[in-house]
């Protein structure tokens, strides 16, 4: 037999069998990656947000953040008693302004609110916060 | 038995040649019945100018144009151009019973004209032989009678050739080919490359996932990343939903609204405010069920009390 004669059905036929290779090759990857792939994707984004988190709640510098709370307002103010990662702040006779201060940074320390005790005495205000972190 | 040339029978196709009955392929020669020839001394360097110069050389020389293809090649300081209609030849190598897939190669007869150093007889009646190097088809009569003759063998047979597109046994044409071709070859790629990016993508988030293993050993086991996970996003959902208490509670107050007591610990929250008279209690209430503290409550007129569950 004679191939010669033949060769533009073989050139036809070697690009068809090449594409069905190649199609064969793509669904082979995407069967085989999607599953392994939405797994390993859902890991990746919890362990991002375990790290994340981790970095939020166990920040080692949180110590040194939470000393701003007894400077925030003045000395007389203020009893301070922080004991290794527990604290304890009694404020009296704040105005309006420095309460919100204070409540506004203790929101944005990333510590664990224990009690959080407000009162209004005539035209001030005391404050009791217990923190833990 | 020759590995590296063209071993196959060559058979010198002439008009008046009897019908054949072979069961290879061979080689065929064409006699000059078969083609028509030109030689030029062009200044051209490339066969591929030559080539494309081809059809203008034979113009008014031939009968139909469109129907001839053109074989050339250089000889010493000349370009020989050889016209020939395939679909002629073809159909004159069926009537010999030579069937088109039993045709290796076609050769011309003038390629060999170094080889015909006597004459070589057609049949009864004709000759080939070589006069100042081409070859031509003469009558025997024209022969001397004393001059020799020669025998047609493989010998003969010339380097180059064309070989026949298979215009009888294929049935697409050279466009269809490549159109096709090309079609299936561009789809190939793009499974490919589609295929790679799956590959390649997935390899990034291992990648990914590697380095923040490495970055944080301490979470390498499933056990202490579960463990690790259920306690902070406890803290975290907690910790949240106080600061939003406080948030919204401050949101609150408006003008002849203040907070009089509050208290917050890790499972619940209790407020109070005093309202400057019974409306503005009234309108704390509503903004307080609005944010969905349902246990906000008038107590003595003007004073709003919410107690609720973290």
């Amino acid at each position: 037999m004679n191939w010669k004669l033949y060769r533009n059905e073989l050139i036809v036929a070697a690009s068809l069998v090449l594409m069905l290779s190649t199609l064969i090759y793509k669904n082979s990857q995407i069967s085989s990656r999607s599953q392994e792939m939405s797994s390993l994707k859902h890991t990746v984004t919890e362990f991002r947000e375990l790290v994340s988190l981790q970095k939020t709640w166990a920040n080692k510098n949180i110590s040194k953040k939470v000393d701003k709370l007894e400077k925030i307002v003045s000395q007389s103010k203020v009893k301070w008693s922080k004991k290794g990662k527990k604290l304890t702040a009694v404020y009296k006779g704040l105005d309006p302004k420095e309460l919100n201060k204070l409540i506004t940074t203790i929101l944005s320390m990333a510590v664990q609110i224990e009690e959080l005790k407000i009162a209004r005495n005539s035209s001030s205000y005391d404050v009791e916060f217990k923190c833990k972190w | 038995m020759s590995f590296l040339g063209n071993s196959k029978e060559l058979l010198l196709a002439y008009s008046g040649m009897k019908k054949q009955s072979l069961s290879h392929a061979v080689n065929i020669m064409l006699t000059p019945q078969f083609y028509t020839l030109k030689k030029e001394s062009l200044p051209l360097k490339y066969l591929y100018q030559a080539k494309r110069i081809a059809p203008s050389l034979f113009d008014g020389f031939l009968g139909d144009s469109q129907k001839h293809e053109y074989f050339v090649y250089r000889e010493e300081d000349e370009w020989v151009f050889i016209a020939y209609d395939m679909e002629a030849i073809s159909e004159f190598l069926s009537s010999k019973d030579i069937k088109p897939e039993q045709v290796a190669k076609i050769f011309f007869a003038q390629q060999a004209s170094d080889s015909f150093t006597a004459p070589v007889l057609l049949g009864d009646k004709e000759a080939l032989v070589s006069l100042n190097d081409t070859v031509v088809v003469i009558p025997q009569g024209a022969l001397q009678e004393s001059s020799e003759t020669a025998s047609f063998t493989d010998a003969f047979t010339p380097g180059t050739g064309v070989t026949p597109q298979g215009t009888h046994a294929s049935v697409l044409s050279k466009k269809q080919t490549i159109g096709l071709a090309a079609f299936f070859t561009l789809f190939a790629f793009m499974f490919f490359i589609e295929g790679w990016m799956y590959s390649h993508d997935s390899q990034e988030t291992q990648e990914e996932m590697q380095i923040l293993l490495e970055d944080n050993p301490s979470l390498q086991s499933q056990y202490s990343r579960d463990s690790i996970a259920a306690k902070y996003k406890t803290i975290d959902k907690n910790e949240r939903r106080k600061r939003e208490v406080v948030k919204t509670l401050a949101g609150m107050i408006f003008k002849g609204v203040k907070v009089s007591t509050f208290q917050m610990n890790e499972k619940n929250f209790k407020v109070e405010f005093i309202c400057s008279d019974a409306k503005v209690a009234q309108r704390l209430v509503q903004l307080a069920k609005k944010s969905e503290f349902n246990s906000a409550k008038t107590i003595t007129g003007n004073v709003v009390h919410i107690e609720e569950k973290l």
